[in-house]
């Protein structure tokens, strides 16, 4: 057995004495016998050896994408991850602590924390930033939820490009309230807004925010960004960002959003299924006190120290309880960490040039794919950056990627809905593609080779 | 304990280094609209590797975490976290997979999750259980939209608009509830425990569910459990159960015995995930045959030998968060289950709560503790006549850091005055326990100068709150904006 739980049973019976008692099932004499347990029906435990082995021979029936011509993109984000960033991550004195709430106890995550949230406020170009959400989906929940609070209405706007899995996150975060979450249609040919239709939505009234994604859900840029503050007037505008498009991007804050969320996993942690990753907020300080979440503030010590702690708490539920701005309690600081510490790690000029490389392996990637017959590389003709979207002609993204997995490819996500699929979804035979490294040629590739071989006719009926 | 933590005068990242310089867009840069492109190049310090290496690591220095101290923050849970997890965590099996893989390539991760899902189900005694929820107060808010989808269809959405919760409720418990578009309803407790003859007057035709903890944050068992759930069933509500303090029952009892509908659990707490310095966390749902419909998709599935991921649930709520939950901390508490096993699991609620009526009882002559003696997991005390020397709870809070220990949960539940929520969990020896006690001690019988000072060997002293939250400074921008002697843009108090 493990020794988790210290101590002889000789020193365990001497606390049971001191309590005058002689079994330890004296200390449940309280619990009704009604409702007592016998055998959960679990296993025996395991030493440290066998639970290794035991773990090791499921993670094995896994195939790493590492394996794999790797194009994988989306929210997840595969990136070259510094070894220095593990390194800090697995200080003890970070990762098993607690939220800070004794901020003497706690100057170093705390002090991480603010310069967190200062990186964000830069390539956000908002006013402040909190502690961090859970991941880019429910952090846009939070900020439909703040739009709401600052701009009376029960329509929210959101393109219909948005990916599924975050509508329906969105639609989880409206439901307490009568809010109508409307798609704004793309046009076909850019993947951009349709401008005509947000000035449609807004003409019929009651609105309370519009919610874009900078790229957005194809992976593309749109130049309509840029229109939207006009069009809002006073309605809360939300970007959902990308971090590392933001370090090549004019931060929203500079267009007029007024609320800045993002999916920070990219930033230093490994994809990992998909969790952990980090929710990324941001927005303007004349509406703070409705935001959600832990927020650091500087401020001094007895000694007149630069000392950090938790800030404008007033907001939050351990002490608003049912009137506070949300229920978040437990958050994403140890991501939020590695966010700040690969950030710096990288440098500003090397994240510039890792998103520039990026694209350039994107393009080049566009530029094979799209002299296999079958393929449409990319499906749209806005300029986008690490990612973009392809469409396979008359196959399902999902058994086109499936067979391209046969090949030793992974070649991308789909953007179909896997709650209802069928041949009336409009996203049944896109795929969003993604350069994942520098120096792809040798995968790029092997991506054009099993294209071409299966949309041949080369392999399984797709 | 002799104790003095480094005491760097670490300045903010931006000051060790210089900005970046403008250069000549790359060509994958060139590609971006004018308009649309970074006209200021990002504002953050070019830093070397071991610059940003001992500037980390400094700061690690001027960290309390539970490797080097004890940290009794009461509903928490803080126990170890295993070593040999961290290490199963960072296996390429376990980081390098995307959740959009083919099913086919995952086959060991969702079969991960389904073992972990099917050992929780006997935990709870629930059938169906869901890992998606990155914590507790998203497992609560789910849990709530179920059981909002649950009356939905029923046709009793329309009256049943109210939650009702003990005064002794976590604060996310009326903040999930007031989220959902409930009307949360806090019923006051008596002797620390659920007042019956007042849940009966507050449940009805309107009551959506009832949201408990129990063993409650009075660290009590709730003994008219079954009362309680009879009363709230019988008006046709349903119960939430809120798995925040299930330390204390593992083995013992569960939520599914004790007649709930459906529970949220913490596997950073019962089941040992690192806190993270606030997270990440993961969150369970575990439900009862009549709410699992409801689940959050995708649901993993096991057909023959192999596992995939089912999305055709026409009642599920659908999706609270992307992906499927946080694996790599299900992947720890998965390796916690199996290292523990049934009798490892029992094993740890006989020591915690042994490990809190001791402590209880020792630290009793210090200080009084409400209500009735036997506690389970984690038990209160009022710092209410520490006042008659002018010294309140936050300064004996203060004061027991300075011995090298973390400070209890302060202020909480309200119920008590001056309140302190103890809780060593069952990784703390006895050795650790009669440390807190001397300790303890020590600092209630200190000078009220020493305690109103304190700390003194921390790398600050006390930390004016009062100030940050008057000025705030929250970022690198106001405290430049503050050096160049503009005034930050205030933020208004709430409302």
């Amino acid at each position: 057995m493990v020794r988790w739980i210290p101590d002889s049973a000789e020193t365990e019976g001497e606390l049971l004495k001191a309590l005058g008692l002689s079994d330890t099932e004296e200390l449940f004499a309280d619990v009704p016998r009604s409702v007592r347990v016998g055998r959960l029906g679990l296993a025996r435990g395991l030493e440290e050896p066998q639970a290794i082995e035991a773990v090791d021979k499921i993670l094995a029936r896994n195939r790493p994408y590492s394996g794999f011509a790797n194009f994988l993109g989306g929210r997840v984000a595969v990136r070259p991850i510094p070894a220095a960033v593990d390194a800090i991550l697995s200080r003890s004195e970070f990762y098993t602590s607690y939220t800070p709430y004794q901020p003497e106890a706690s100057q170093g995550m705390l002090q991480a924390l603010f310069e967190f949230q200062s990186l964000w406020v830069e390539l956000t170009g908002l006013d402040a930033a909190n502690a961090s959400l859970y991941d880019g989906a429910t952090a846009a929940g939070e900020a439909l939820l703040l739009s709401r609070r600052i701009h009376e209405g029960n329509r929210f706007l959101v393109p219909a490009s948005l990916s599924w899995e975050e509508r329906s996150v969105l639609a989880n975060y409206a439901a307490g309230h009568p809010i109508r979450i409307e798609e704004i249609p793309f046009d076909g040919a850019t993947g951009g807004l349709e401008l005509a239709a947000v000035k449609a939505a807004l003409a019929s009234g009651d609105v309370f925010g519009c919610l874009v994604e900078v790229p957005n859900g194809f992976g593309h840029l749109d130049e309509g960004w840029l229109e939207l503050r006009a069009l809002l007037g006073a309605i809360p505008l939300v970007a959902l960002a990308d971090p590392l498009a933001l370090s090549v991007l004019e931060p929203p804050g500079a267009w007029g959003a007024d609320i800045v969320v993002g999916e920070g996993q990219g930033f230093g942690a490994a994809p990992s299924f998909g969790g952990p990753p980090l929710g990324l907020f941001a927005c303007r300080k004349e509406h703070l006190r409705y935001a959600p979440g832990r927020i650091v503030g500087a401020t001094h010590d007895a000694e007149g120290r630069r000392a950090y702690t938790l800030t404008l708490q007033t907001r939050e539920q351990h002490i608003r309880r049912s009137r506070a701005t949300s229920n978040i309690c437990t958050n994403q600081s140890l991501l939020a960490l590695a966010f700040v510490v690969y950030a710096s790690l990288v440098g500003p000029s090397g994240l510039r040039s890792l998103q520039a490389d990026l694209a350039e392996e994107a393009e080049a990637l566009v530029r094979d794919l799209s002299k296999v017959p079958g393929i449409t590389a990319p499906r749209f003709s806005a300029p986008y950056l690490s990612d973009f979207t392809l469409e396979v002609a008359g196959h399902s993204g999902v058994d086109f990627l499936r067979e391209l997995a046969r090949r030793k490819v992974l070649g991308g996500v789909p953007l179909s809905d896997p709650r209802s699929p069928g041949p009336s979804d409009p996203f049944r035979s896109m795929v969003r593609a993604a350069a994942t490294a520098r120096g792809q040629g040798r995968a790029r590739a092997r991506y054009v080779r099993a294209a071409r071989s299966l949309l041949a006719g080369g392999g399984a009926a797709v | 304990m002799t104790f003095r933590q480094a005491r760097y005068e670490e300045p903010p990242i931006w000051e060790l280094g210089g900005s970046p310089s403008t250069s000549e867009p790359e060509p994958g840069i060139a590609r971006i609209p004018e308009r649309l492109r970074r006209r200021e190049p990002l504002r953050w310090p070019e830093l070397g590797e071991l610059e940003v290496v001992r500037h980390y690591t400094r700061l690690s220095q001027m960290n309390f975490g539970i490797d080097t101290m004890p940290y009794p923050l009461g509903s928490c849970t803080m126990k170890y976290n295993p070593k040999v997890s961290e290490l199963l965590a960072r296996r390429r099996e376990a980081q390098e997979l995307h959740p959009g893989q083919p099913e086919e390539t995952v086959q060991g991760a969702l079969e991960l999750l389904w073992r972990l899902e099917r050992g929780l189900s006997r935990v709870t005694g629930f059938p169906e259980v869901s890992l998606q929820p990155a914590a507790g107060a998203h497992g609560e808010y789910a849990a709530l939209r179920m059981v909002q989808e649950y009356f939905r269809d029923k046709g009793e959405l329309e009256r049943r608009r109210e939650v009702i919760l003990p005064d002794t409720a976590h604060g996310t418990n009326p903040a999930s509830a007031a989220m959902a578009g409930f009307v949360a309803r806090e019923i006051p407790s008596k002797d620390g425990c659920v007042d019956l003859d007042r849940l009966k007057e507050a449940v009805g035709e309107r009551t959506a569910a009832l949201m408990l903890t129990n063993p409650n944050t009075a660290g009590l068992f709730e003994s008219e459990i079954v009362e309680i759930q009879k009363t709230v069933h019988a008006a046709g509500g349903l119960l939430y159960y809120d798995g925040a303090n299930l330390n204390a029952i593992l083995g013992v009892t569960h939520p599914g015995k004790m007649g709930f509908d459906v529970a949220h659990l913490n596997l950073h707490k019962t089941f040992a995930t690192p806190h993270g310095g606030g997270g990440p966390g993961a969150g369970v749902l575990a439900a009862s045959e009549r709410l699992a419909p409801y689940l959050p998709v995708p649901r993993v599935v096991k057909t023959g030998r192999r596992f995939r991921l089912d999305y055709d649930r026409p009642k599920s709520i659908g999706k609270i968060k992307s992906a499927y939950g946080n694996f790599g901390l299900d992947l720890r508490a998965y390796v916690f289950l199996l290292s523990h096993g049934e009798e490892g699991l029992k094993r740890i609620s006989r020591r915690a709560v042994l490990n809190s009526n001791y402590l209880a009882k020792k630290l009793r002559e210090s200080l009084p503790g409400p209500f009735r003696p036997l506690v389970k997991h984690e038990f209160l005390l009022s710092g209410a006549p520490l006042k008659a020397r002018g010294v309140r709870t936050l300064d004996l809070a203060k004061r027991l850091l300075d011995e090298g220990v973390h400070a209890p949960t302060i202020y909480f539940p309200s119920l008590v005055e001056e309140a302190l929520m103890i809780e060593f969990p069952e990784t703390e020896s006895r050795r650790e326990l009669d440390g807190f006690v001397e300790a303890f001690r020590r600092a209630v019988t200190d000078t009220p100068e020493a305690l109103k000072s304190a700390p003194h060997s921390l790398a600050v002293a006390r930390v004016d709150e009062l100030e940050a939250a008057r000025r705030p400074m929250l970022s690198w921008r106001d405290l430049r904006n503050a050096a160049n002697l503009e005034a930050p843009v205030p933020v208004p108090p709430p409302s």
